[in-house]
């Protein structure tokens, strides 16, 4: 079966509309499926490589993952502002959202029974962030070099209490210097 | 301060921190527990844990918490001064880091194989793992204080890892579980 062909390249609007709908198709969760599903399947803007290698870039650079690819599709079509198109489209609904929330819980948190209920969250909440590092951690398992440099980096947030810009500005060439891709053999 | 000096504040702080946030945003949790709780005294301890678990399960990317950290921020002045705050604060953390992506998505793929994309690619990783486990370290210590608490937090960390349910699940029977008094702050 050969793949359909690829639509039109989006407008600003359709970019608005189409990340607006991938932010309404992911209220349960599943962000970055629900946006290829949407991106790749149903409205044909890029194929599934283009996609992936979108992903990729989101993922490197700073910024928030989902938001990062919203930023990349927009810009692959129509520049800076088919980016800012896509993330707004993105953020809107879910923004306001939260935005309410905050509303009501600075209203109303020193009510003992909503207190309550939001220490168990809480205690969820930081469950999932524990499990962050350990999702990744198998990519490393093996390179003794990756786990020395991410220890070195825990120690000295956790235990210096190192500020995280230094850090990473001090960390970050160290470890790229470290990674930097050698020849394989040296030309005679 | 007056609310124009904190607004001010947010947004220099979320401007500055942007182009740091590695690994997808959560790696500036810490920092941002250390701004807002300890140096900026923004919002208090059990209400930056609070605001972390609203982030967490509201739908829509996690990271949209620095909008709730400004929006806290804010509140002391007014509930307008607040929203006008988280909505300063979420633009000023999204956009250096915006710029930033749209020039990778026009270059990337010209860069293919560039020694810099290959140690940029490889370098940042065991660095951001570090940072991850530092957070999850951090949110731990400010969410939990009794035994109760971290060991609902241990066995949602082990089910995030070994299991596909949704987390939105462990939030609800963790908030009933706080409701009944066995989650104590």
């Amino acid at each position: 079966m050969t793949p359909a062909p690829l639509g039109p390249s989006p407008s600003r609007r359709q970019l608005f509309f189409g990340m607006l709908q991938v932010a309404l198709s992911a209220f349960g969760g599943g962000l970055s499926a629900w946006s290829q599903r949407i991106v790749v399947e149903q409205r044909r803007w890029m194929t599934n490589e283009s996609f992936l290698t979108g992903l990729t870039v989101a993922r490197l650079f700073p910024g928030p993952n989902q938001i990062n690819m919203a930023v990349y599709i927009g810009a692959y079509f129509r520049g800076l502002p088919g980016a800012m198109a896509a993330i707004a489209g993105m953020l809107l609904l879910p923004f306001s959202l939260l935005m309410l929330v905050g509303f009501v819980y600075f209203q109303f948190h020193a009510l003992p029974a909503v207190d309550r209920v939001l220490t168990g969250v809480v205690a969820a909440a930081a469950g999932m962030a524990l499990s962050m590092g350990f999702k990744i951690l198998d990519e490393y398992w093996k390179d003794p070099l990756a786990l020395l440099l991410a220890a070195l980096t825990f120690i000295g947030l956790q235990f210096l209490h190192l500020q995280l810009i230094p850090v990473v500005l001090v960390g970050g060439p160290i470890a790229m210097a470290l990674y930097w891709p050698r020849p394989a053999k040296p030309k005679p | 301060m007056s609310g124009l000096d904190t607004f001010l504040q947010v947004i220099w702080t979320f401007l500055r921190l942007s182009l740091f946030s590695l690994g997808g945003g959560n790696t500036l949790l810490q920092e941002y527990h250390h701004l807002a709780v300890n140096h900026f005294h923004w919002i208090t301890d059990s209400q930056f844990a609070d605001l972390y678990a609203l982030a967490e399960a509201a739908p829509g990317p996690s990271s949209m918490i620095v909008g709730l950290l400004g929006l806290g921020a804010g509140w002391p002045h007014g509930p307008l001064w607040g929203l006008g705050t988280g909505v300063a604060a979420e633009i000023a953390v999204l956009l250096p880091s915006t710029l930033v992506m749209v020039m990778a998505a026009l270059s990337w793929s010209q860069l293919k194989d560039a020694p810099i994309r290959v140690a940029f690619e490889r370098g940042l990783g065991p660095i951001t793992l570090g940072i991850l486990f530092s957070v999850g370290v951090t949110v731990l210590r400010t969410a939990d204080h009794h035994l109760p608490a971290y060991l609902v937090s241990l066995l949602v960390c082990a089910l995030m890892l070994f299991t596909r349910i949704s987390p939105l699940y462990f939030m609800v029977v963790a908030g009933l579980l706080g409701a009944v008094g066995i989650i104590q702050r």
